[in-house]
Parts: C-alpha cells; sequence; structure tokens
C-alpha cells in the first residue's frame, strides 16, 4: 500500500530521517521503534505532509504530494501523542470533525453513511456515554480515545500513530491497543505507529523497522527486526536480559518479591 | 524758624517723591494671571512667548523685537516665523527656553507645571502666566504685557480700541433671541461644538445672539441629531479650507438631512478663521467684527467664506 | 454541563427578533426623544411611500438616525464576527482585531490614504477603504509571521505580546504621520480613537456589501475553523487545506476590519467580548458560534452606541470609550469565572 524511498527529513542542519525506505503492506502493523532521537516521529510528519521533506512516498502508486488535503485524509488517519485543548468542544463534535474529509467541500451536510460512522466510531471506543461531554471535562486517557473515535470514524486506509498510549494509565494503554488491532481486522487496512515501549510494539506489531539516527538499522517482520543482535546493536545494551528481569517476577506471587539488592 | 523747617520738609519730601517717580520709570512689578508678583529692574528686551494670542499681543503692541523665542504654533503675524521657535504644550522644552536665555517666559496656565516654572526660575527666567478666559481676561492679558515690555501707553490704547469696537457692536446689535452652532470640528470627524464659557460663546452674546450649546461647557463632541433638532439660525464653522473638494461651508449645506435647516436655507452659514475667533488676542476684535457683518446682513461687508 | 440547545429554525428566529427590537429600540431613542407611536408611523409609511405626519422630525430619523443605527448593527456583526474567527483560526480565546494589532494596522492604512490623497477613481471612499484592506492584511501577515518564527506553538501570550507590540509601533507611525502632515491630520486623531457619527446609508452599503461577502464566507468556512479550533495538526489531519483556509479567512478579516475601520475608526473589545459571551450560550462550534456572534455583536454595538449618544446628552462620548469600559468589564468577570470554572464554561 504504502512505499517510501530514499525518504530525508531535515530541520536546518540537523538531519532527523536519513535516505530510508520502507514499505508497508495490508494487513501489517508495522512498528517503528529506536531510541530517543531516532526520527521516529519526523518520519511520521513526513508522510503525515506536516513537514517538509525529500524522496518520495508513494500511496498505492500515487505520490503522495499529488493529494489534496481532503483526498489523503480519506486514505491516512492520523493520532498524535498529545492534544491542547483549547475550547470546550463536546466528545461528538470531535469525532464529527473527523467526517470533514468526506463531506461537500461548501454544504458540509452529514449524510446518513456520515452519521453511521460516526455512531461506530463512538460506540467502538465506549464514547457513547460521553457524547455529549466537553473536551475540558475529560480525563487524559478518555481525551485520547475521542480522538481516536475521530480517526476511526475518518476510515482511513492506513492509520499513522505517534506514542499513541504515551501518558496513558495501563487500563487505557490496553483498550487502545486492542482497539487498534480490532480495527486492522477489517481487510483493506494498514497501521505505523511509533512505540516506544518494546513490550509493546513486540505484542502487538507484525513488522518492524528499527530506527538509529535516522536510518534503518533493521527491518521486516517482527521477529527478524527484534534479534538481540540487533537491539544490542541499537541500544548498546543487553534489552532482552533488562526485558527479562524486568518482566519475568510478574510470573510469581507478590509474595515472593524481594526488594531490589 | 518754622517757616524753614516747613521748606525744608517740603523739600525733603518733593526730593524722595522725585526719586521714587524716577525709580519708578525703570522697575516694573506686575501681578500675573496666577496672582504671583513679579518684579523686573527694567522693562523686559528679551521675552519668550508660548502661546499664540501671547506672541499676537506682543507683536501688535510693536514689540517683536523683544521676542527673542515663541512656541512652535505661533504662527501670526507672519513675520514672527522668523523668531525661534521651541517645543510647547504638554512637552515644552526647557532647554530650548533656556538657551535663548530670555529674561521673561509668557506661558498659558496649562502649559507649565510645578517644576517647570521652578526650573526656569531657577535659570534666573522670570515666568509669567498669562491665561485669559474671557475678554476682560484679554484685557488684562494686554496691559500685563505691555507692562512687561514697557508699553503701557500702547497697551492702555489697544485696550480702549477693542472695548470702544465691542461697544460699538453692542449698541448696534439687538438681541434677536435667533441662534448659532459653531462647529469647530466637521461631521466627517465627529461634530465637536464650542459652548459655554468660550470666545464665540462670547461674541455670538456680543452680536445679539443666542449659542445654540450654551447649555454645553467648553467645546464638546455633541450629537448631529441636537443640531438637526435645535435647527440654528446661523452655522459658523472654522474648519480651515485646503484647497481641494468642497469648501467647509458647500460641505456642511452637502450633509444629509442638514438641507431643512434654517441656517442651510437662508445660506447663513460663515467659515470664520479658526485662530481669530478662538485665540484671545487682539485680532478678537476682527473676528467680532466679521461676526457682526455676518449677522446683521451688511452685504458690502460679509466675507468671500 | 450546559444543554446545548439545537440550531433550530425557532431559535435563529428569537436572535433576528431581539436584534430587530434592538435596533427598533435604537432608531426611537436619542438625544432628541420622538415618541415610539409616531417613529413607528413614520417608518411604516416612509415604508409603503406615504406621506410623514405633519411637524415630525424627519431629517433626525432618516438622515442622522437611520444610517447610524445601520452602521453600528452591521460594524458591531462584522467585528464580532472577525473575532469569533480569529479566535477559532489561532486557538487563541484573546485574539481580536485589537488585541493582535490588526485594526492599528488598518488605521494606519486609512491615515497613509488620507496624508497621500491617495484615492480610487469612481469609489468615493475607495482610497481610504482599500488602504486600510491591505494595511489590515499586511498586519496580519506580519503579526502571525513574527508569532510563528518566535514560537511555533502560537502560544496565547506570545501572539498577544507581538500583537500589543504591533500595535504601538502603527500608532507611533500614525502620530508621526500626523505630526509631520500638519493641520489637516490633526483633526483625524478624534477619529482614530472611533467614531459612527456622520454615518451614510452609503457607509451602510458598503459595510453591509462586505459583510455578506466576506462575513458570508466565514460563515461557510464554520467546518475548518472547528478543525483550527481543534488544533492546526489536527484540522490538517482531517483533511483541511490549512494554508488556503487560513488565507481564505485572514482575507475575509482583513477586508471586514479595515472597511469598519476605515468607516467608524478603531472600536476596540467588540470582537473579543462578544464571541466569549456567546460561546458560553452555544458553546465552541463554529456552526452556532459564527451566526450567534453575529447577532450579538450588532446588539452589544448598537447598546453601546445608545449609551455614547444619550447617556451625557447633547454631548456625544466616543463609541470606542463605551465598548472599552464595558467589554474590559465584561472581560475580567468572565476571565475570573473561567478560570473559577476550571476554563469550562467557554
Amino acid at each position: 500500500m504504502l512505499n517510501a524511498e530514499n525518504l530525508t527529513v531535515r530541520y536546518g542542519a540537523y538531519t532527523a530521517v536519513s535516505r530510508l525506505s520502507f514499505t508497508l503492506e495490508e494487513g501489517q502493523w508495522l512498528m517503528l521503534v529506536g531510541p530517543n532521537g531516532a526520527g521516529k516521529s519526523s518520519l511520521i510528519s513526513a508522510i503525515a505532509q506536516c513537514v517538509p521533506y525529500e524522496g518520495t512516498i508513494r500511496l498505492e502508486g500515487k505520490n503522495l504530494r499529488d493529494f489534496r488535503p481532503a483526498e489523503l485524509a480519506r486514505k491516512i488517519g492520523v493520532l498524535s501523542q498529545q492534544h491542547t485543548v483549547s475550547y470546550g468542544y463536546t466528545v461528538e463534535e470531535i469525532v464529527s470533525l473527523g467526517r470533514y474529509a468526506h463531506q461537500h467541500w461548501l454544504l458540509g451536510r452529514r449524510d446518513e453513511k456520515g452519521t453511521d460512522a460516526i455512531e461506530q466510531a463512538l460506540a467502538k471506543t465506549g464514547m457513547t456515554a460521553f457524547r455529549n461531554k466537553s473536551l475540558l471535562e475529560l480525563s487524559g486517557g478518555e481525551v485520547q480515545r475521542a480522538f481516536l473515535a475521530q480517526v476511526f470514524a475518518q476510515e482511513p486506509e492506513i492509520l499513522l500513530l505517534d506514542e499513541p498510549a504515551n501518558h496513558l494509565d495501563l487500563v487505557y494503554q490496553k483498550s487502545l491497543f486492542s482497539l487498534i488491532g480490532q480495527w486492522l481486522q477489517t481487510p483493506g487496512r494498514a497501521a505505523l505507529s511509533v512505540v516506544h515501549d518494546l513490550s509493546l510494539a513486540r505484542r502487538y506489531g507484525t513488522h518492524a523497522v528499527l530506527m538509529n539516527e535516522g536510518s534503518a538499522a533493521a527491518q521486516g517482520p517482527i521477529s527478524a527486526v527484534f534479534s538481540p543482535e540487533n537491539l544490542q546493536k541499537v541500544y548498546q545494551m543487553d534489552v532482552y536480559g533488562w526485558m527479562n528481569g524486568l518482566y519475568a517476577p510478574w510470573q510469581t506471587p507478590p509474595e515472593s518479591l524481594r526488594r531490589p539488592g | 524758624m518754622t517757616k524753614k523747617l516747613v521748606f525744608l520738609f517740603l523739600a525733603l519730601v518733593m526730593a524722595l517723591s522725585l526719586t521714587a517717580a524716577f525709580a519708578e520709570s525703570t522697575a516694573v512689578t506686575v501681578t500675573d494671571m496666577a496672582g504671583r508678583e513679579i518684579s523686573l529692574d527694567a522693562p523686559a528686551t528679551k521675552v519668550v512667548a508660548l502661546t499664540a494670542s501671547d506672541c499676537e499681543i506682543l507683536a501688535a503692541l510693536g514689540a517683536e523685537d523683544t521676542l527673542v523665542g515663541r512656541g512652535e504654533y505661533c504662527d501670526y503675524p507672519e513675520s514672527i516665523l522668523e523668531v525661534p521657535a521651541v517645543q510647547s504644550g504638554a512637552d515644552t522644552n526647557l532647554e530650548q527656553i533656556i538657551a535663548l536665555e530670555p529674561q521673561v517666559v509668557i506661558m498659558a496656565k496649562m502649559a507649565q507645571t510645578e517644576e517647570q516654572v521652578a526650573a526656569l526660575e531657577e535659570a534666573g527666567i522670570r515666568v509669567v502666566v498669562s491665561d485669559a478666559q474671557d475678554i476682560e481676561g484679554v484685557y488684562t492679558a494686554i496691559r500685563l504685557i505691555g507692562a512687561l515690555v514697557g508699553r503701557n501707553d500702547e497697551a492702555e490704547a489697544m485696550v480702549a480700541d477693542m472695548q470702544s469696537a465691542f461697544a460699538d457692536i453692542a449698541a448696534k446689535s439687538e438681541n434677536t433671541g435667533k441662534t448659532v452652532y459653531f462647529e469647530v470640528s466637521p461631521l466627517q470627524w465627529g461634530l465637536w461644538t464650542a459652548g459655554k464659557g468660550t470666545f464665540m460663546d462670547e461674541l455670538a452674546t456680543l452680536c445679539g445672539l443666542t449659542n445654540a450649546f450654551a447649555d454645553v461647557e467648553g467645546w464638546a463632541e455633541i450629537s448631529e441629531e441636537q443640531v438637526l433638532e435645535r435647527d440654528p439660525d446661523y452655522i459658523v464653522t472654522i474648519s480651515m479650507y485646503y484647497g481641494e473638494g468642497p469648501t467647509p461651508v458647500e460641505e456642511i449645506k452637502s450633509r444629509a438631512g442638514w438641507e431643512g435647516l434654517k441656517a442651510v436655507q437662508n445660506d447663513a452659514i460663515l467659515n470664520a478663521d479658526s485662530n481669530e475667533i478662538s485665540r484671545p488676542g487682539p485680532r478678537l476684535k476682527d473676528a467680532a467684527e466679521t461676526l457682526y457683518q455676518f449677522v446683521s446682513g451688511d452685504e458690502a461687508l460679509t466675507p468671500a467664506a | 454541563m450546559m444543554k446545548r440547545p439545537c440550531s433550530s429554525f425557532l431559535l435563529w428566529l428569537a436572535a433576528a427578533l431581539i436584534l430587530l427590537l434592538t435596533m427598533l429600540l435604537c432608531v426611537c431613542v436619542g438625544s432628541v426623544s420622538i415618541p415610539l407611536s409616531s417613529t413607528l408611523t413614520a417608518l411604516w409609511n416612509a415604508l409603503w411611500g406615504l406621506p410623514l405626519p405633519e411637524g415630525f422630525p424627519k431629517a433626525v430619523l432618516f438622515s442622522v438616525r437611520l444610517p447610524r443605527v445601520l452602521c453600528v448593527a452591521l460594524t458591531g456583526a462584522a467585528l464580532s464576527l472577525c473575532g469569533a474567527a480569529m479566535q477559532g483560526l489561532l486557538r487563541n480565546p484573546l485574539a481580536d482585531g485589537s488585541t493582535l494589532g490588526v485594526s492599528s494596522g488598518a488605521s494606519l492604512g486609512a491615515v497613509t490614504a488620507l496624508a497621500l490623497g491617495i484615492t480610487l477613481p469612481g469609489l468615493p471612499y475607495g482610497g481610504n477603504v482599500g488602504m486600510a484592506i491591505l494595511f489590515a492584511f499586511l498586519s496580519l501577515l506580519i503579526i502571525l509571521g513574527l508569532a510563528y518564527a518566535l514560537d511555533r506553538s502560537l502560544s496565547t501570550n506570545s501572539i498577544i505580546l507581538i500583537g500589543v507590540i504591533f500595535s504601538m509601533f502603527a500608532s507611533s507611525l500614525i502620530s508621526l504621520l500626523i505630526a509631520f502632515s500638519g493641520e489637516k491630520l490633526r483633526t483625524i486623531t478624534f477619529w482614530t480613537m472611533g467614531s459612527l457619527a456622520g454615518s451614510h446609508f452609503r457607509h451602510a452599503a458598503l459595510l453591509g456589501g462586505a459583510l455578506l461577502v466576506c462575513g458570508g464566507w466565514i460563515l461557510s468556512r464554520s467546518r475548518e475553523l472547528n478543525a483550527f479550533a481543534v488544533g492546526e495538526e489536527n484540522a490538517r489531519h482531517v483533511g483541511v487545506s490549512v494554508r488556503r483556509v487560513k488565507l481564505e479567512i485572514m482575507i475575509a478579516v482583513s477586508v471586514l476590519i479595515g472597511t469598519c475601520v476605515a468607516i467608524g475608526g478603531t472600536i476596540g473589545f467588540v470582537g473579543l467580548v462578544t464571541p466569549h459571551m456567546t460561546r458560553m450560550l452555544t458553546g465552541p462550534n463554529h456552526k452556532r458560534l459564527l451566526p450567534a456572534s453575529l447577532f450579538l455583536g450588532a446588539v452589544f454595538l448598537l447598546l453601546a452606541d445608545l449609551i455614547a449618544r444619550t447617556l451625557l446628552s447633547p454631548i456625544e462620548l466616543p463609541i470606542g470609550v463605551v465598548t472599552s469600559l464595558i467589554g474590559s468589564l465584561v472581560f475580567v468577570v468572565i476571565f475570573y469565572r473561567s478560570r473559577k470554572a476550571g476554563g469550562s464554561s467557554c
């Protein structure tokens, strides 16, 4: 579906992403992983056409630069990491905005299909009960779910997610990831996300690009990318040892916990 | 013996009074219009006057040569423009004044603060306040300035001239009960008029007219509908004509809704010289005559607007 | 959470009725009192071309008050709409023509046109209005350009700070122009404070035309403004042509503010306060907020003008004094309450 060639993103003299190429196919959930400053978020911004870039990104063979904004929004939806809320829009109003790209440019009438999409998005994300609540009254996790509902209502083919579960409680993290997992079940869809937490990436991703200093250190199916050697090379530490040490104690009941020495 | 004593005494008195008279002819003591007493050893020969009216008075007294500095807005008579100008008003420039080394600075009340006065007096410059609020005040100002520059006779003559002119107008005018509306700022920028306590108001009374806005104090912005409602018999505008577009009189006539006013229908609109009619100086007499001629309808003398 | 009324036909009918009643009140009440009944009769007769009652002060009503009331209503509506649009576009509840410095820029343009004698042939106010619009647009470009260069997130404080600085800059340029151009421009000082005295049907027609075209355009962009108000990134993500819409709104706002300033001078606070008050009634959705701001802005300025005209009759207060006085008080109250309520009220 999505195909990037020699993608380079520069901020002045600083090169955030350097000559990166990758493909995203239907049904895949591609995880962008790597240490801080590896260029993961810049890559998402470039695909969303929010920052200038060199190289080409094609969607179903057509250059992304040639898409009009609304046309692009019907194909690609973006869920950002954080949302600063200035006005008290209701959840339903936020979700309705997702239909923008599907509406007539001037009249903007909401059709039956749009209403269905909004209702379904609200229901799927469990926000139906919150539909008339102002965003200012919601918690961070609820706000993120409202925006997830928005991007669902947008009905894109590809979902771009930039650290969607950062700052969120575990319960929201879990529901967010499983919701996206369910969304991917429908044929013709794919997701690309930046995920900091390697465990989450490993658990939900089908494929991965392991990034280091702007370029890909490894890419392919998650199993191949997450080899101990690859991770060791990029993170400069024994990732497997650390993860095992971190998560193994969860296998045993809490009585056996000892204070770390 | 007694006779001798009396003679001696008389001689002494005469001598004393003679010296006193002699001293009086050089030293000047005046009370300015803020009630402050100012003494000079001799009539001033170097004067800075900050207000246009005081410059006009000085020039009219034939003492223009004493003027070493003028306020920036002083522009009459034209020859005065050659005198160095100093910044006046809210930001009176003390340095400029002190550099001109005058003996006396004449200023209006509103143009001075305690600090400014103190600073000038410290530099050896005497500050005289000339602040006429009515025609009587103008006479006082003329006499005050005349005394300062040693031209008492000229001052008295000028006052007498003005008094007789005003008395003449007042005698010829009868109180007709007709009203006049003074327009200080045109409709385009918001209507401003001159109400009670202004020279325009006083001149109107002199000419037997009633100021249509006598219930307003000083200069004030008024609403257009009030002008239409009060329907004045005369309109006097002091707008300047800059040589392009309609003249102030034409502009007033062209205003929507004004065509029904008595003043517009009778063509009784005068474009007066703004400086003549608003400055408390000798030219008030000219303004009064212009207004009288306009009101009395003396065709030969009616000035072209 | 306040229950938000639907954008039903009845509600707009009520808003229009309130506006109409306010206009009627402002036509009837003035420094010259005309009885309500005779005003109504006169209006009715004039509407059907019937002769007016004998002795009726028709000049006061038809030449002064009616055009003024129309101009005030249209100016209030336009400024309020502009404020609402800018607040949405910049996601900044303090944005307004006067706080951003656009009004000062427009004034500078109008004063420049007067000082240099710029006129457009065939258009009576073309020079003033054209220059005011041009300068308003350039001001917006400069202010937003500076704001972006200094602080990409366009935070509330930095953009208002830049607006204030720009305002001062434009005002000092106006003072310089006035100082250098002598007597002729000094009278303008009165006008820069804002005055709708001397309004004419021509002005009303000009304002009405601008409002119809540019106001209509802004109203049609309410979905995009919603997206901007949620966030510019989000707007891009849902498919808004961010650059194009921003440019359109900026041009429309410049035309409206430029026209208002060229006709009535700078009248502050209308564009700031009325959208705020409106938002408390309708919520932030621009589909309701924009038209409601239009109505409320007109009503607000009409009442402010009524106070300016009648409070000290026959003396008239500058309308800007009244709006700023009411505006700043209302603003403090709103600010205080919204802070106390955790910002949920608007």
